[in-house]
């Protein structure tokens, strides 16, 4: 229903309101954004920017985080790339990356496919269950599942016993440890990915589907020919994300094997943190992060460049 | 020597003040509040925390607040405390951190407070002092120095016929195969002789126990690695025979799976420092102490060591100050007290036997005290250090290897020196 303006005089719309409409000016209205972009602007500097630029700085210096730090230019740089021991954490981040990545990504998106039917019993209750482990703190979920492989008094070892599996300690065991720390993360942070996705399918009108219908398609064929091709842009965004999950990963390492067993676990991030914590090279520890900063920025921009090609050709 | 007149209250506080502190050559130039970090958490944390107090009471210019906090979480909160300036002014770590803080310039040289006679330091042990010295400059006062003992369960002994404590490795691994139970033959014992971790052993002790047993040590005293020596292939492969085929231990366990597995009673014997004694009785077990038996060459265990260091967050008066707490934590009466209380051997060999018998624990660490060696003092690199050696243990027990191990250690061991 649409109500007719009233007759007999000429229209004037309803002052806004607060009293007579101002006329703002540019420089008005930019004053205006800035007064609310500040305090996310001040925190921003303050706790992100700020940090960057003095790590930055620091990268360049012999900083132990005690005494005036010594400007040493390029030498942190050059033993970042030349420093052997550091293969080993090279490695074992992307090995982290090409585990994680992907599970994560088909788990979520598998699950979000299957929650997304609305004739799904419980629909409501199994979405909240699944995007509660990413509730929890990354650190307390590593505690419980250390508690849960424990293989002394480990319930999920007592469990496969049960069943005549023996698990062994599989936090101990080099071939074991990667695939469990992967495992953990990837329990606990596909809840989010699993959200993103549903939300992207939401998207996706019905009135497609329903002529891919018309036209024959089956099940398979419209997740691969309309389902997949309308969440290109979710799917994305959610391999970036996970993918910088991965190359970030650190608590659940920290927690359950620190590392071990025998650097089979040694990531970047926690050669970063031995580097700046243990050793106190803090100059360093900066560097590499930065190097990390940089190849994260690199293949996230890879990725976005390979589905916006993507999404070209569709179009 | 600059004598510290510190108290200006009534004659008779004064006096008890510097009759139970000590002086240096740095003066309290005024009220000083002093924060106090320490990872001291059971029986041993109450007993410190009377020494502080007696120490406040004792006069009224300083006061020592303490902060408990994990020995963990010292180390992780520690640089960037102090990098904001709102670190503690005393702290106490494990020994082997403590030279690669002292080297990066967190801590304050206490050379001018060892000179100082009234310091109570004379007569400390050689061993603990050397944890706290980088480069000859001493930049701490150590708190505990015990070397590593055998704690065993006596009910497990005597159920399994053995009356004596091993004195050699082949009676011990002997004793440790009688005292392995499989009841039910499935390759995995129920109960084992012995827990031997391969890595993370409690104060990264247990396998430079057993290389300094052969003869064979990581670092020589001039600080360079000597890790890949003939004496520790042969310790490694006596040791991996011994675990491996043997079963008298579990494999792939770390220290506190160690603790876990004697406080538990599937272990008739752990490697551990005093705090076993505590978990024992939690759990029930009758426990006794022995030395680490002795090796082909010699009998000896590394010793684990906690030190206190004045910070660079605290100022010419506050580190006068925790010089004149450092003496009354040294002085005759404390020392003996510290020791009963904190279950560690006195710190100062001029403490009689006697003065401790009244704790069984620290009387027979006590006696077994000359066998304490400091782990790598003077070593600043301890992290990357510990590391190569957690990682050729581990790796010698799952069966790789081991004079190839032994190569790479050296490499990663001397590069880090």
């Amino acid at each position: 229903m649409t109500t007719a303006p009233p007759t007999g005089r000429r229209y004037r719309p309803p002052a806004p309101l607060g009293g007579r409409r101002r006329v703002e000016s540019p420089k008005h209205r930019t004053a205006i954004a800035a007064a609310f972009l500040a305090p996310a602007l001040i925190v921003l500097g303050l706790f992100t920017i700020w940090p960057m630029l003095s790590a930055l700085r620091l990268s360049f210096t012999d900083a132990s985080g005690f005494g005036e730090p010594e400007w040493v230019g390029l030498e942190n740089y050059i033993e970042v790339f030349t420093d052997p021991d550091l293969l080993g954490a090279v490695t074992n981040t992307a090995l982290y990356t090409v585990l994680f990545t992907p599970v994560a990504v088909a788990a979520a998106l598998g699950l979000a496919l299957l929650l997304n039917n609305p004739r799904l019993p419980f629909r409501s209750f199994f979405r909240t269950a699944l995007f509660v482990p990413f509730v929890v703190s990354f650190s307390v979920a590593a505690f419980a599942w250390s508690y849960l492989v424990d293989p002394q008094v480990g319930l999920l070892n007592y469990w496969l016993r049960g069943l005549g599996i023996q698990l062994g300690n599989v936090l101990e065991d080099p071939n074991l440890a990667m695939p469990m720390v992967v495992l953990v993360a990837v329990w606990k942070l596909f809840g989010f990915y699993f959200v993103i996705f549903l939300a992207g399918l939401q998207d996706i009108p019905t009135s497609i589907y329903e002529a891919a219908r018309m036209d024959g398609a089956g099940v398979w064929s419209r997740l691969r020919n309309v389902t997949l091709p309308m969440l290109s842009n979710t799917m994305a965004f959610v391999l970036v994300f996970a993918m910088i999950a991965a190359l970030q990963a650190f608590d659940q390492i920290y927690v359950m094997t620190g590392g071990g067993p025998y650097g089979s676990t040694q990531t970047l991030v926690m050669e970063i943190y031995e580097s700046g914590f243990r050793k106190l090279e803090i100059g360093f520890a900066s560097a590499l992060s930065y190097v990390l900063l940089v190849a994260t920025l690199l293949l996230s921009l890879a990725q976005f460049v390979f589905f916006g090609r993507k999404e070209k050709d569709l179009a | 020597m600059k004598r510290k007149t510190v108290l200006i209250g009534g004659a008779g506080s004064a006096a008890l003040a510097l009759l139970g502190s000590g002086c240096s050559e740095n003066e309290v130039g005024g009220p000083a509040t002093l924060t106090f970090w320490h990872g001291y958490t059971e029986a041993d944390g109450d007993v410190l925390q009377g020494i502080v107090d007696d120490f406040n009471a004792s006069q009224s210019d300083i006061t020592i607040n303490t902060e408990v906090k994990t020995w963990a979480s010292i180390d992780d909160t520690l640089l960037t405390a102090l990098s904001a300036g709102e670190g503690p002014d005393i702290v106490a770590m494990p020994a082997e951190r403590l030279p690669i803080y002292a080297d990066k310039g967190a801590f304050v040289e206490l050379t001018g407070f060892y000179a100082d006679d009234s310091s109570n330091t004379a007569n400390l042990i050689p061993g603990a002092v050397s944890m706290i010295e980088v480069e000859g400059t001493k930049y701490g006062v150590p708190t505990g120095f015990v070397p590593l003992a055998v704690y065993y369960n006596t009910a497990l002994f005597e159920a399994g016929g053995v009356t004596a404590f091993p004195g050699t490795w082949d009676e011990w691994v002997a004793t440790a195969k009688q005292l392995t139970v499989d009841e039910d033959g499935d390759g995995t014992p129920e109960q084992y002789g012995v827990v031997l971790p391969d890595h993370a052993t409690v104060a990264n002790g247990l396998w430079p126990s057993l290389f300094y047993g052969n003869g064979g040590d990581i670092v020589s005293e001039e600080i360079d690695a000597v890790i890949d020596s003939p004496e520790n292939a042969a310790t490694l492969e006596y040791w991996r025979k011994a675990i491996v085929d043997d079963k008298i231990s579990p494999t792939g366990i770390d220290g506190v799976g160690a603790d876990e597995l004697f406080g538990a009673g599937k272990a008739a014997m752990t490697i551990g420092g005093p705090w076993m004694a505590s978990i024992a009785a939690e759990n029930g077990i009758d426990c006794a102490i022995a030395a680490i038996p002795a090796g082909p060459v010699t009998q000896a265990a590394s010793a684990i060591g906690v030190s206190m260091a004045v910070t660079v967050d605290a100022d010419d008066n506050a580190r006068a100050a925790a010089e004149e707490f450092f003496a009354f934590f040294l002085n005759d009466e404390n020392a003996a007290a510290w020791s009963l209380g904190s279950g560690w051997p006195p710190l100062r060999t001029d403490v009689p036997a006697e003065a401790v018998n009244s704790n069984p624990v620290v009387a027979a660490l006590t006696e077994i005290a000359d066998l304490g060696r400091p782990l790598l003092p003077g070593v600043v690199n301890s992290v990357d250090v510990l590391a190569a050696v957690d990682e050729l243990t581990q790796r010698a027990i799952a069966g790789e290897d081991i004079d190839g191990l032994l190569a790479e250690a050296q490499e990663t061991v001397q590069n880090a020196l």
